[in-house]
């Protein structure tokens, strides 16, 4: 049986994978990896990562449900999640169909980009976004989220600023209610697998908002996603947000380094 | 198309970034392989005191704040080591060597690898839980390093290494690193400081290496060899496990293969095989019942043979045997000490399993089974075919002064026989150098090992108590046996005291932020009545009459929760020790004595926060409405139950104070009688109090007395019942899930049928179980015009058929569920004692949440919330405790009755007579070769055998040893339908004693001290029934 985050953390404030509380994992990314497609990005956040392409905008399909009124006021965003059988611990055989959790980070996705997006620009279109999980160590719907931001950014599609995610865990179960004064558990930053196993955890994504007048400020964030699955005493999800939140800024600076350093090539 | 592969070779951030790739296989067979990511990095700390770098680069929390250094800059030194030195353990040395880590004399500055607790999590997990507390405490200076992420120490697995050889490079590794890291951070200072740095292996490879790379390693045996009191110390050590793989190869094996775990798991989803606690009989060693589900009555399982190697405690699976042999439990008293008395413990060579002895004391057995077939009376039986969980604890024996050879004047070392004071458990065969030291002492030893080459585990040697028979040693060994936490209090739990101490004061203002929700009722005629000397003092009550002509009842419990915040140290300490345990001559307190006997105490004439419950009642105590508040009281006198029994008597007592007294105990006897209307049992326990005033001069057994039970003890316990229901019912409305309740099971009617054939049998009466108000009826139509005790024998022999009522989350159980059955009440709790009791101050902070009380800062309501597992937790725990507590409060009185007939003896020795003193007693069990009798008058019960029978023939009370070489001349007839034994000399059957089941007869009772055998040297109370009869 290997350690727990939980017993061990107090006692040397590391976890277990040797980062301290507010350390994000090494992130890795490329974007134009697939030049088939009009944008495309491959991003890793520890051993999580990501393959994503972007094609369109592109003329909405005939004969869909909606009759091909979809989409009269902006484009439509379309997000399909495959999270490889040989991506977690255990090899599942899935039988080419989406399951349940990738069609709930899909779905997330979707949301997230459709209100992100200036989709207005594009009416009577369809931008579809394909998601490969290639290994999954955890915060796999925050990197998804990085992911299509490269890739949609290599796309040209236009939006108001980088969209990041990242986790926020707690360094204990967190069941009971907060004590301020005497505060034993430490958020942590970026779960990996066997964290978000053992303890609670939420995923944020975070957009810049571009400075408006003179006393804007550039480092206003705005959520514009936000998850939780497990459980977790109300009183600790303001520290929890705090941490994902500070997260996401330092994610987005990694992204712009990627894209920037990109073009320069 | 570009390469995706992850490439690292270009940036430098990622150079110390490393995957550990380990296989591990799952409970079902498959095979993971698993990949982490590790980030080594260079600001882990060493954690020495000595060190100048370390605490500026050192990782802090979420708060800024660093962990502590905790090794210490002047570490102890020993002959080897002058300049004082840190232990690295490997982890094989914490496996053999647990006790001596924990040991206070030795083992300070230790470090813990990351590698070696995660390589003990992977072997024993008791084990890591014993090191985790070990880190935890400070008083040890344990330091977990977390090697595998400091760069330095990282070691790689390579080609062809074994995990193992890998774990023992990794140790190595850190050992060196220590060594240069110590050395450049106290350069400027003299070399001599620097403390040395020891490994300590039992792997005798890694050993070799060490010395090649120069690092300083040592066996744990090598290294116990230098310090102090080594002797002892070397005693601690686990038998090595080369030993015991040596002795293996032998093959001398005595007893049956275990399963293996698939084959149970398989057998037991099958309903093949069985699982359950494995409970030894107390009158015979040899004979076991396990209570599994799918039969009502145990299984019973005879013999060491289908025993195997389990003991009393442990979690077992169980093989059903064929119908044939089945078998009805036993009707004799077999005692190990007897039976086995003189097998040896160096020679192996020649061991059975089963003696001749044995064999011979279980043929009887079976022989007999069989001739009582017809009634339809064997239960199946069973054997052990594997251990799922030990349940091994450490046990309080003496060495078998038989067992130790003849040469003990050496150091050499030699194996004895320990005979734990547990009767349930074998003797357990320990190593020792010290076995001459050791002889007449009181000892604490664990059991390592039971193989199947050895006849009797093999455990080591922890420590000695003391001298036998002293005091001291007593009282330590039967808080150990009953694992009562008697430590004092740590630093830790002390700092969370209030700081003004005994001057600690109700605020006066009534705007100070301690009376906020509090109501005042200081002017409230308050009384508290108490058992005599009582200090704890938990509940007052008060009555006044209101205008309308009710009254207004009040209970008044300490508030305990005021001072002990949830989580802090005193809060977890008291949650582990769960109760106070009361000794004849000593309390251990739940909670530190600043409290109990002050702070919180409901002392007369002082101000003192309380938690009060209020009831206005009718005359005819029908309540009209019940209200809680937290409240300030002013206790108006401290009663003990006789000083209130006689002011309530006394006619010229006309004050206030006595008035509402008198009104209390009309209105508690109006609840009693509806309770007892409702089906409320009046049990009996055997109950004896001692007064210890250390007369010199009078009868020492004066002191002994059996508990009386006046109306005040019955007032009182009224309206605490009371309290505890309301409450309960208000806990239970405001938190359905985790409100911490109480009840008592309604035992199933099979638990009774043994007693209600005795009953119908030997005296023609009959007890209903079908519902605890039948019980209740039955009980009392019991009774015996010539025998007044007869009764109270009844409910006692009934109290024992029952379950035992047990705390629980309201969770738990359905609703139906929570009835408690003793007292027949739908719903229960405990609330009124929190001084004592953990579960008392629980629930005081769960109706302080109920009521939206909210305290100085506003946190009660959160106080109040708790999660159903740790309320579960709690629960598993003080359920126990509380047992423990009793089984410990008991077995000191029977101590103390014991020291009592040794000192009359010894008084009455000087007259040239020890004739012991004659009692009444009552047969409460009929064996083929004994009896089992209880005394009332000092509330004890005891083993009768054949020899201890004085027959008419004999003229004067013999001594100890005369009696014993009567058995073998003895003969006894014992019949198992009628209860009866008839016990004669061989060939003389006209002159015999015949005894049966809840006869009254005269014993002699005398206390001897035992000159072999488990209680060597413990004072033993004798009984010899006596051939008059009344």
């Amino acid at each position: 049986m290997p350690l727990d985050t939980s017993t061990t953390y107090p006692l040397t404030k590391l976890r277990l994978d040797g980062r301290r509380w507010n350390e994000l994992r090494l992130i890795q990314a490329q974007i134009s990896t697939n030049p088939a497609s009009s944008g495309s990005s491959y991003l890793a956040m520890g051993n999580t990562t990501i393959l994503c392409s972007v094609h369109g905008p592109a003329e909405g399909r005939r004969g869909d449900a909606t009759g091909g009124s979809a989409g009269s006021s902006g484009a439509v965003v379309e997000v399909d999640v495959n999270i490889a059988g040989f991506a977690s611990v255990d090899r599942k055989r899935r039988a080419g169909g989406s399951d349940r959790q990738s069609g709930r980070i899909a779905s997330t996705l979707r949301s997230a980009f459709q209100s992100h997006l200036h989709t207005y620009l594009y009416p009577h279109s369809t931008i579809s976004i394909h998601v490969s999980v290639l290994s999954a160590d955890g915060s796999v719907l925050a990197a998804a989220v990085n992911a299509c931001t490269l890739a949609l950014v290599d796309a040209g599609i236009p939006m108001p600023g980088l969209l990041a995610g990242c986790t926020a865990g707690m360094s204990g179960s967190a069941s009971t209610p907060r004590d301020p004064m005497n505060d034993e558990l430490d958020p942590l930053l970026d779960v990996s697998l066997p964290e978000e196993q053992e303890l609670p955890f939420l995923t944020v994504a975070t957009t810049s908002v571009p400075a408006v007048g003179p006393d804007g400020d550039d480092d206003d964030m705005k959520v514009s996603m936000l998850t939780m699955d497990s459980k977790v005493h109300h009183t600790y999800i303001e520290t929890m947000l705090a941490v994902g939140v500070d997260g996401c800024k330092q994610i987005r600076e990694i992204l712009d380094g990627v894209i920037k350093g990109s073009s320069r090539r | 198309m570009k390469s995706l592969r992850r490439d690292f070779s270009g940036d430098p951030s990622t150079a110390n970034v490393t995957s550990k790739v380990f296989v591990r296989s799952t409970k079902s067979g498959k095979v993971q392989k698993i990949v982490r990511e590790l980030y080594l990095r260079q600001d882990i700390p060493c954690s020495s005191r000595l060190c100048t770098i370390c605490p500026s680069v050192a990782p802090t929390d979420a708060n800024g704040n660093i962990v502590p250094f905790v090794l210490s800059e002047q570490p102890a030194g020993t002959t080897a080591f002058p300049r004082g030195h840190y232990i690295v353990p490997d982890t094989n040395a914490l496996l053999n060597g647990m006790d001596l880590f924990e040991h206070t004399g030795a083992f300070y500055d230790v470090i813990i690898l990351q590698t070696v607790l995660e390589e003990l999590k992977n072997q024993s997990l008791p084990l890591y839980n014993r090191l985790l507390a070990l880190i935890k405490t400070d008083e040890k200076r344990f330091y977990l390093f977390f090697n595998e992420f400091r760069l330095e120490t990282h070691v790689r697995r390579e080609q062809d290494e074994s995990i193992n050889d890998r774990n023992d490079r990794a140790v190595r590794t850190v050992a060196k690193w220590y060594m240069d890291h110590l050395r450049a951070v106290t350069k400027s200072k003299k070399e001599k400081s620097v403390p040395a740095i020891v490994v300590i292996t039992d792997d005798k490879e890694n050993l070799r290496k060490a010395k090649e790379e120069n690092v300083t390693a040592l066996s744990l045996e090598n290294y116990v060899s230098g310090l102090e009191e080594a002797d002892r110390l070397l005693d601690m050590i686990n038998e090595s496990r080369e030993a015991r793989e040596a002795k293996e190869a032998r093959g001398e094996l005595f007893y049956p293969e275990y399963y293996s775990m698939s084959k149970m798991m398989t057998g037991l989803r099958a309903g093949n095989l069985h699982q359950g606690v494995f409970n030894v009989s107390p009158y015979n060693y040899l004979e076991g019942q396990i209570k599994v589900a799918a039969f009502d009555k145990p299984l019973i399982i005879m013999g060491r043979h289908n025993s195997n190697r389990a003991i009393s405690g442990d979690v077992v699976v169980v093989e059903v045997l064929p119908k044939d042999q089945w078998k009805s439990p036993s009707t004799k008293i077999v005692d190990e000490e007897v039976v086995t008395k003189n097998d040896n413990p160096e020679g192996e060579d020649n061991e059975a399993v089963v003696t001749e002895r044995e064999r011979r004391a279980l043929q009887e057995e079976v022989r007999q089974a069989h001739g009582k077939n017809l009634e339809g009376r064997p239960q199946p039986t069973a054997k052990v075919v594997g251990v799922v969980k030990r349940n091994w604890r450490q046990y309080v024996g003496t060495v078998d002064s038989t067992s130790t050879g003849s040469q003990t004047s050496g150091r050499r070392q030699q194996n004895v026989f320990v005979l734990p004071m547990e009767k349930k458990v074998p003797k357990i065969r320990v190593r020792t150098r010290q076995a001459a030291d050791l002889l007449g002492q009181r000892i604490l030893v664990t059991i390592d090992a039971w193989n199947r080459d050895s006849r009797y585990p093999t455990g080591h040697f922890i420590r000695s108590l003391g001298e036998l028979e002293t005091k001291s040693a007593e009282t330590e060994a039967l808080l150990l046996e009953w694992d009562v936490q008697y430590k004092p209090f740590p630093k830790s739990v002390l700092d969370c005291l209030p700081s003004e101490g005994h001057d600690w004061r109700v605020p006066q203002s009534t705007d100070d932020i301690g009376w906020r929700g509090r109501r005042d009722l200081r002017d409230l005629l308050i009384c508290s009545i108490d058992p005599p000397g009582c200090q704890d003092i938990d509940d007052a009550l008060h009555a006044r009459k209101l205008p309308n002509g009710n009254f207004e009842v009040g209970v008044h419990i300490a508030d305990v929760s005021h001072f002990v915040k949830p989580n802090n140290a005193m809060d977890l300490e008291a949650s582990v020790r769960g109760t106070t345990v009361y000794l004849v001559d000593k309390r251990i307190d739940m909670l530190p004595h600043l409290l109990g006997t002050d702070l919180c105490s409901l002392k007369p004439y002082v101000e003192r926060y309380a938690f009060s419950v209020l009831w206005e009642m009718t005359p005819d105590a029908e309540v009209v409405s019940a209200d809680f508040t937290k409240s300030v009281i002013r206790s108006r006198e401290a009663f003990s139950y006789e000083q209130a029994q006689l002011r309530i008597d006394d006619p010229s007592k006309t004050d206030e104070l006595t008035q509402s007294m008198r009104t209390l105990l009309h209105l508690s006897k109006i609840l009693r009688q509806k309770r007892m209307d409702a089906g409320a049992l009046n049990l009996a326990s055997p109950e004896v109090r001692i007064e210890a005033d250390n007369d010199e001069v009078g009868d020492p057994l004066a002191d002994v007395k059996t508990k009386a039970m006046l109306a005040t003890n019955s007032l009182v316990e009224e309206f605490m019942l009371h309290a505890n229901i309301t409450v309960a019912a208000k806990i239970y409305s405001t938190f359905p899930q985790t409100a911490m309740l109480r009840r008592h099971a309604t035992p199933p009617p099979q638990n009774f049928e043994e007693l209600i054939n005795q009953l119908t049998k030997k005296r023609d009466m009959r007890l209903e179980v079908s519902s605890s108000g039948a019980l209740a009826d039955s009980l009392d139509r019991c009774t015996d015009a010539e025998n007044p005790f007869f009764n109270t024998l009844v409910r006692i022999l009934a109290t024992r058929c029952m379950t035992s009522a047990e705390y629980f989350g309201a969770g738990a159980h359905a609703e139906s569920e929570f009835r408690h059955y003793g007292l027949a009440s739908p719903i229960y709790t405990h609330f009124t004692s929190p001084i004592r009791r953990y579960a008392d101050l629980l629930v005081h902070r769960q109706l302080a949440a109920a009521i939206n009380y909210e305290g100085e800062d506003g946190r009660a309501t959160i106080e109040g919330s708790i999660t159903r597992n740790r309320l579960e937790d709690i629960c598993r725990n003080i359920n126990y405790r509380h047992r423990n507590a009793q089984h410990a409060g008991r077995a000191s009185i029977e101590y103390y009755v014991g020291q009592a007939l040794k000192a009359r003896s010894e008084k009455l020795a000087a007259d040239g007579v020890d004739s012991g003193i004659e009692e009444d007693a009552y047969v409460m069990r009929v064996f083929e070769n004994g009896v089992v009798v209880f005394v009332p008058r000092f509330g004890i019960e005891g083993v009768v055998r054949l020899e201890d029978f004085v027959l008419p023939s004999d003229e004067a009370l013999r001594a100890v040893e005369e009696r014993r070489e009567l058995v073998t001349r003895r003969e006894s007839d014992f019949d198992p339908e009628e209860y009866t034994l008839k016990v004669s000399d061989k060939g003389q059957q006209e002159r015999s004693v015949c005894v049966e089941l809840f006869q009254r007869v005269k014993v002699n009772v005398s206390s001897v001290k035992e000159e072999t055998g488990r209680g060597v040297g413990k004072r033993r109370v004798r009984i010899l029934i006596l051939n008059k009869k009344k």
